[in-house]
């Protein structure tokens, strides 16, 4: 970012390379300070009904019943014997896959230097940390005794107990609380700068606050020098991890025996699958949040064609894998993996959430060959919430018809969620819009500094830079 | 001996003899004493348990078992495996004895009826009051000359008890004393008595059998004496010699009929003539031992002509025959379903004549004799139906019912409890609050098994004399006392006659001096013994005592043929109206309903349907598809008695035109396991029973089946019962491991 | 100094002994024969006794949260009137590679020097995975804390321990049992002899189908049964090396009077 514009610095030459913004010089550096701080600021009363309903919904649909679980045992929830994974496990992964493009995306974006990132990264990124936390509470969610959640850490104690590390989960402990570190510190090293223009326009506790986490901004020369160093270290090393950590979420299934989990296939499979819903996710958050916070001229249609495509490429993607992986089933024909497959594809219910998976995730998809498509709001809107859905069915089904059809037909049991399970799904959703809501109140969510960067030096009509 | 059995008795001879005698001072309820251990118990030591041999008296096999206690209390009952009926093993309701004990809906303390009868509102009241209550309404009946309107009415009781009871009730001056439960097997018992002379089920020597033909004996769940019969089972199967085959002849198949190598669906009511037809196919292609006596009466049945009224071919018929006759030592024997008739009687002396001519008794059929005289005594005579029909003449005045619970098992139809109505007096000394005893006036709660002395003469036997001693395992967990005692108590506070001729102080003393008689008259018990007292201590060590196996063998006399019968049995409701025929059945797990009130047996799915907690009924797939019934709809089923509802069980093992209901479900009392669950088959069915023998007749209606109905749903535990060529169950061919065997791999 | 280096690799040395990581002080080994096996579930209700397994009721037993540690499983084929039914009495397999210990991340569950596959109930903080894991479904899990309604709990065996909410449980192989034979057998200087183990199941079977003992020791009764041309092991082919093996039911053909 910094050192390809100096030369933009130097030569002074008045270009517009990106066509993120057709004007080019329509929004002055100003214009964008006070945007995006305006969107910290000035609240109205929507953002705050908005906010308690969140809060509201977080606290009924999820502490409560999760109170309720912890108190009366796990047996408030529908799961059984085999089906000892249900919903619970599915949004982990669900939550865990939305995560999966916010950094990645902004970190290979950032890599292969592409520009239309720059406006959506910041609250991408913040998407990421949000549904990483969400999930992770899903893990103890579904615990049986969440209080000894801290056995799954490596402390020492004098009981000299240790950890299995062999165990996939004990991968999973691992590879996601780094993953929630390291896209926390990569989303706070990005934003540093911002919160020092933050910190210069904000007064009172704000002033504090911004200060404190500015650490010190002036933006000098060595400062910008340093992170970008750290923000490039950090996105090199982000890539690798988030194509891990799916990989290991993958493994709690796959590195079991039961039919329609055990599958040497899943790990790619979840990687893309993680990318594809957290694509979708971006879209449908870039929809809200534009309209929401009236910034729809940094957030344009462009980032939509652009995403649009990628949506495209990962349902292609997606949807190979998906038949390879029906298809390896089928090709093994051995019982196990035919009744899982019939189960899934062929029995009520499951059938049909199996094929409308189908249309949402690899039909609906083919709309975005259409760059009209691609640059229609409404189009986006529907695609996106579809494949969301689509992918959260698909982790529905890969649990729930994999887990009741295991190898002794005596045990099939079909799988049936509670209304606590119910509850504690929506209830995730509200906890994630309640951190959001809280983010951009309290977090400059567009890249103030990188948007200025795509406006271009003359435009200073406020003389606005810091 | 194994080593561990070994150490089982060294345990309990460290106790030393009479145990029971002390625990009821050491095992009071918990939080008798702040510091119980202060000046310790002799025979606890926290930690280490003491193992009592006891016997079982869940049914009437008579089992022996090892009772594990531990600082009073007792945790588990195992089959002791030096006792010659069950040899270590122990079924599910045996096991479940402990839960009888500590259930939480025993009757705690003699209760005396305030409301109306049946309403269930009683208040305590204290033994003193009870027993002389009941020796009040006693003496009166006593002083109006009405001594012979005592009835009493037992679950079939066996040795010293029986004997006590016995004395007391003639002592009063009352003949009426008789034995009731579902499953008596009377109708056995009588064919036994005509063809052998016997009144008793005989010793099946299925260990050494090579050709089991069972007809619907579901001798591995339920039948007579399961557990010795499984056992036997086992060894007939993997044991020394070579593999022994099983054929089972029923329309429904049992558990049992599940582990058979061939299942034969005779239609049922015929299974006696195709009993006979197999005899008669044995005789007529000179296979018998002794045919000519039996050429002339069998000569009625033959294959050909039985064939279509069985619905089993004639080449099947000749095939069994053969084989039967063939494969040396063959048994047969006659279970429930040949033998549920209103002429049951005919299917046991049927299968008795099969076993004749294929020269079985003696070999494998070795009837029972009561060597030590204690044995099961089966009064033909004494019927439900008499007690009924003597009810509704004014001729009960008082009633005692222990361990039998007729308003329970037996039909509607019967009208029982307007009998009962009649009755002014009844009283009951069941630990459990069933559906007779919420018909008492006073309950006097008696011990269970595990707290009371007691001894067991088992019926059948083994081939072997053998007498089982029953000793308290544990302390008294509520105010109930032992029965024997009560009966002693009573004689004393009645008076007269009663009181005279029992004078033993404690029921304990009198099972001694009775066992002290036994001993005096039988010269093995006292072989390698140093008196009767060191008899006694060996015997409570061991659980009893058994002599060795006694070669007996009978004739089955001509004269049994008179019972025999022409056709098939009669049913009850007209075909057309009532198209399928009803099998109502003994269920693992509640037998005949006195299993019901135990949380481990209502949570054991049953073996062949894996269905818990409630009733269900079996029908054919494919004629469940005709009346267009899934599994798990609620149907009615309705005979010309009654109608009943419950969910459908889809059971290819069935006949198409039958359907089966268990029987054990649909109590209305029996505490808070058994209450208000299921149906009760036995509520629809006829009043029907075989005359001679009194046995009631299960099998003998049709029913028809109708959607819908109202009851629980239907919980059953297994998935699917398909195995998707998985190899879960691997087979080996009969042949092929005949060859294994032969090449000794 | 040195014989500190000494002693250190001596150690290493000893772990690189063939058998090292292998060998067992037992192997505690379940046989069951399938051609004597009637299905009468004595030993579900005996595993109840045993290891004071809650009962659950109705609605529960419909959510499939039974405890029963041991199951008679059922199987039937063909249509009336050639009906074919089967019987597996199907605990914990104990199995030498179990899927169940790679999966639990606090070691929960692990193997022990006597074969045994273990849970310790302390431990496990119920993440399911080894009840997932498990290719046999023999993994019960707490949903609640389970009560007792008095005096019912008198019946409770002090040598095993009740569980509370949250945790998973299985089949042990009734290792009360075996430990109170070890130790027996210590306190007089012995090893254990094979006929001391019987685990509840084995006890109680009438029909005598359910053998256990120590597949090491060669003269035991299940080291000869498991030579048996009959012997197999369930589901084989996924390679979990279970320790129950089974002897083959005899059935099929041979029905030289079925018409």
């Amino acid at each position: 970012m910094a050192t390809h514009h100096t030369s933009d610095y130097q030569t002074g030459e008045l270009k517009s390379r990106d066509l993120s913004y057709p004007s080019g010089g329509g929004i002055s550096y100003k214009e964008v300070n006070e945007d995006v701080v305006r969107t910290m600021t000035q609240t109205g009363k929507w953002y705050y009904l908005a906010l308690a309903g969140a809060v509201s919904g977080f606290l009924a649909f999820w502490i409560l019943p999760w109170a309720y679980q912890i108190y009366k045992g796990q047996g408030v929830s529908g799961l059984n014997t085999p089906d000892f994974w249900g919903i619970y496990l599915t949004n982990f992964v669900f939550w865990i896959g939305i995560s999966h493009s916010g950094t990645l995306l902004s970190a290979i974006l950032f890599i292969t230097k592409t520009p239309w990132r720059r406006s959506i990264y910041r609250s991408a990124e913040a998407m990421t940390f949000f549904s990483v936390a969400t999930a992770a509470v899903f893990i103890f969610v579904h615990m049986g005794r969440p209080w000894n959640f801290y056995w799954t850490m490596p402390y020492p104690n004098q009981r000299q107990l240790w950890l299995n590390f062999q165990s996939p989960l004990m991968f999973d402990v691992f590879a996601i609380s780094t993953y929630a570190t390291s896209s926390m510190i990569f989303l706070y090293f990005g934003s540093i700068p911002d919160l020092a223009a933050v910190r210069d326009r904000v007064t009172g506790w704000r002033k504090q606050v911004y200060s404190a986490l500015a650490l010190g901004w002036r933006g000098t020369d060595s400062e910008w020098h340093w992170l970008f160093k750290a923000y490039t270290f950090f996105a090199v090393f982000i890539i690798p991890l988030a194509v891990s950590v799916h990989s290991i979420v993958s493994w709690d299934f796959a590195l079991s025996k039961v039919p329609g989990l055990a599958k040497t296939i899943f790990a790619p499979y979840f990687v893309v699958g993680a990318i594809y819903s957290g694509s979708a996710g971006i879209v449908t958050l870039m929809v809200i949040f534009r309209k929401a916070m009236k910034i729809e001229k940094y957030i344009t249609l462009n980032h939509f064609d652009k995403l649009g495509m990628l949506l495209l490429v990962m349902s292609l993607l997606w949807s190979y894998i998906n038949v390879v992986e029906v298809f390896t089933g089928w090709y093994a024909n051995t019982s196990a993996e035919n009744e899982t497959l019939i189960y899934r594809m062929f029995t009520t219910p499951y059938a049909y959430m199996f094929w409308l998976m189908i249309f949402t995730n690899t039909i609906l998809p083919l709309l975005f060959i259409f760059k009209k498509c691609r640059t229609s709001i409404l189009a986006c809107v529907v695609v996106s919430l579809g494949i969301n859905v689509g992918m959260w069915l698909e982790r529905y089904l890969i649990l729930t018809t994999s887990l009741p059809r295991k190898f002794l037909p005596y045990m099939w049991h079909d799988y049936i969620p509670s209304w606590v399970e119910i509850s504690m799904t929506l209830g995730s959703f509200c906890f994630f819009a309640m951190l959001f809501l809280l983010f951009v109140k309290l977090w400059p969510s567009v890249s103030i500094y990188e948007v200025k960067e795509d406006i271009g030096i003359p435009m200073r009509k406020g003389g606005g830079h810091h | 001996m194994k080593r561990r059995d070994f150490l089982k008795f060294i345990g309990i001879g460290g106790v030393g003899a009479g145990a029971g005698f002390v625990l009821g001072k050491v095992s009071k309820p918990p939080g008798a004493k702040l510091i119980p251990y202060l000046i310790p118990p002799e025979d606890i030591v926290p930690g280490v348990a003491t193992w009592y041999a006891s016997a079982c008296t869940q049914c009437g096999a008579g089992c022996g078992t090892l009772v594990r206690v531990m600082e009073g209390r007792a945790k588990k009952i195992e089959g002791n495996p030096a006792h010659p009926v069950n040899r270590g093993g122990l079924c599910a309701m045996g096991q479940s004895s402990v839960q009888a004990l500590y259930n939480p809906d025993r009757i705690t303390k003699p209760l005396k009826r305030k409301g109306p009868r049946g309403s269930g509102d009683y208040t305590e009241i204290t033994w003193d009051e009870a027993l002389k209550t009941l020796a009040e309404n006693l003496t009166e009946l006593k002083s109006k000359g009405n001594s012979d309107k005592l009835h009493l009415l037992t679950s079939p009781l066996s040795g010293t008890l029986d004997k006590l009871v016995r004395e007391f009730v003639s002592a009063f001056g009352s003949t009426n004393y008789s034995h009731y439960g579902l499953f008596q097997r009377k109708n056995l018992a009588f064919a036994n008595l005509s063809a052998m002379g016997t009144a008793s089920v005989p010793h099946y020597d299925i260990e050494n059998t090579k050709y089991l033909l069972s007809f619907g004996a579901d001798f591995s769940s339920t039948w007579v004496s399961p557990v010795n019969y499984s056992n036997g089972y086992g060894k007939m199967r993997q044991g020394a010699g070579e593999r022994g085959k099983l054929v089972q002849v029923e329309p429904r198949l049992s558990l049992t009929g599940a582990n058979a190598d061939e299942w034969v669906p005779a239609k049922p009511g015929t299974e006696a003539l195709l009993a006979l037809a197999i005899a008669n196919t044995i005789v007529e292609k000179g296979l018998a031992k002794d045919g000519g006596a039996w050429r002339g009466v069998l000569s009625r049945y033959k294959a050909k002509d039985v064939a279509s009224i069985c619905d089993v071919s004639v080449e099947r018929i000749e095939a069994i025959a053969v084989e039967f006759a063939h494969t040396r030592p063959s048994l047969a024997i006659a279970g429930d379903s040949v033998s549920s008739y209103e002429n049951g009687i005919a299917g046991a002396i049927a299968v008795n004549i099969l076993n004749q001519v294929a020269g079985n008794i003696g070999v494998t059929v070795i009837p029972n004799g009561d060597d030590l005289g204690g044995g099961r005594r089966v009064d033909f005579s004494k019927k439900i139906s008499t007690l009924i029909a003597a009810a509704n003449a004014d001729k009960v005045k008082a009633l005692i019912v222990y361990g039998a619970n007729p308003v329970f098992t037996t039909p509607k139809a019967a009208k029982l409890e307007d009998a009962l109505s009649k009755v002014p007096f009844i009283a009951s000394f069941s630990s459990f609050m069933d559906e007779t005893t919420a018909q008492a006036d006073l309950i006097l709660p008696a011990h269970t098994s595990l707290e009371d002395w007691g001894d067991d003469f088992p019926d059948p036997g083994v081939g072997a004399p053998v007498a089982s001693i029953i000793q308290p395992a544990v302390g008294p967990v509520f105010e109930t006392k032992s029965l024997g005692d009560i009966f002693i108590e009573l004689a004393k506070a009645v008076g007269g006659n009663a009181a005279g001729k029992i004078t033993a102080p404690n029921f304990a003393e009198y099972l001694k001096s009775s066992w002290k008689e036994l001993y005096s008259r039988n010269r093995e018990m006292a072989a390698g013994t140093l008196g009767f007292e060191d008899f006694w201590n060996k015997t409570l060590q061991n659980g009893g005592w058994w002599g060795p196996p006694r070669k007996r063998t009978a004739t089955v006399s001509a004269r049994a043929s008179e019972h025999l019968t022409g056709g098939p049995a009669r049913f009850e409701g007209e075909e057309g109206q009532y198209p399928f025929y009803l099998i109502p059945y003994a269920q693992t797990a509640y037998m005949d309903g006195r299993g019901a009130n135990l949380p481990w047996l209502q949570e054991l799915p049953d073996p062949m349907t894996s269905v818990v907690w409630g009733t269900w009924v079996e029908i054919n797939p494919k004629t469940a598809e005709k009346l267009g019934l899934k599994e798990g709809d609620m149907v009615n089923v309705e005979s010309p008695f009654g109608k009943i509802s419950a969910p459908v069980y889809l059971y290819p093992g069935i006949r198409p035109d039958t359907v089966a209901v268990p029987i054990g479900q649909g109590h209305s009392h029996y505490g808070r396991y058994a209450k208000g669950r299921g149906a009760n088959p036995i509520e629809i069915l006829p009043y029907n029973e075989d005359p001679r023998s009194g046995e009631a007749a299960l099998n003998s209606t049709r029913v028809r089946i109708t959607r819908g109905g109202s009851g629980e749903r239907m919980v059953k535990m297994e998935g699917s019962t398909k195995e998707l060529g998985r190899g879960i169950v691997q087979t080996v061919s009969t042949s092929e491991f005949k060859r294994m065997k032969k090449e000794g791999v | 100094m040195s014989g500190f280096f000494e002693r250190i690799a001596g150690k290493l040395k000893s772990y690189r002994e063939p058998g090292y990581y292998t060998k067992l002080d037992h192997k505690w080994t379940m046989v069951i024969d399938l051609d004597k096996c009637n299905g009468c579930e004595a030993c579900v209700v005996s595993c109840y006794a045993e290891n004071n397994l809650p009962v659950v009721g109705k609605e529960e037993c419909e959510k499939s949260r039974a405890f029963s540690w041991l199951r008679i499983e059922r199987y039937v084929e063909g249509e009336y009137p050639d009906v074919k039914v089967k019987f597996i009495p199907v605990m914990c397999q104990h199995c030498m590679k179990a899927p169940c210990e790679t999966g639990c991340p606090v070691y929960a569950t692990y193997h022990n020097q006597d074969g045994l596959n273990v849970q310790v109930y302390n431990r496990c903080v119920g993440t399911f995975t080894c009840a997932t894991y498990c290719t046999y479904d023999v993994r019960r899990f707490n949903w609640f804390t389970y009560k007792w309604p008095k005096p019912l709990e008198a019946q409770l065996n002090p040598d095993v321990s009740v569980r509370e909410m949250g945790v998973m449980e299985k089949c042990t192989f009734c290792i009360q049992r075996i430990r109170a034979a070890k130790d027996k057998a210590k306190d007089e200087g012995k090893d254990v002899q094979d006929g001391d183990i019987k685990p509840a199941c084995s006890q109680s079977c009438p029909t005598g189908a359910i053998y256990f003992g120590d597949l090491q020791d060669p003269n035991s009764v299940v080291a000869k049964l498991a030579k048996s041309p009959r012997r197999y092991r369930l589901l084989e082919e996924l390679n979990a090396d279970p320790s129950v093996i089974y002897l083959k039911r005899v059935m099929g053909d041979g029905n030289s009077s079925h018409e």
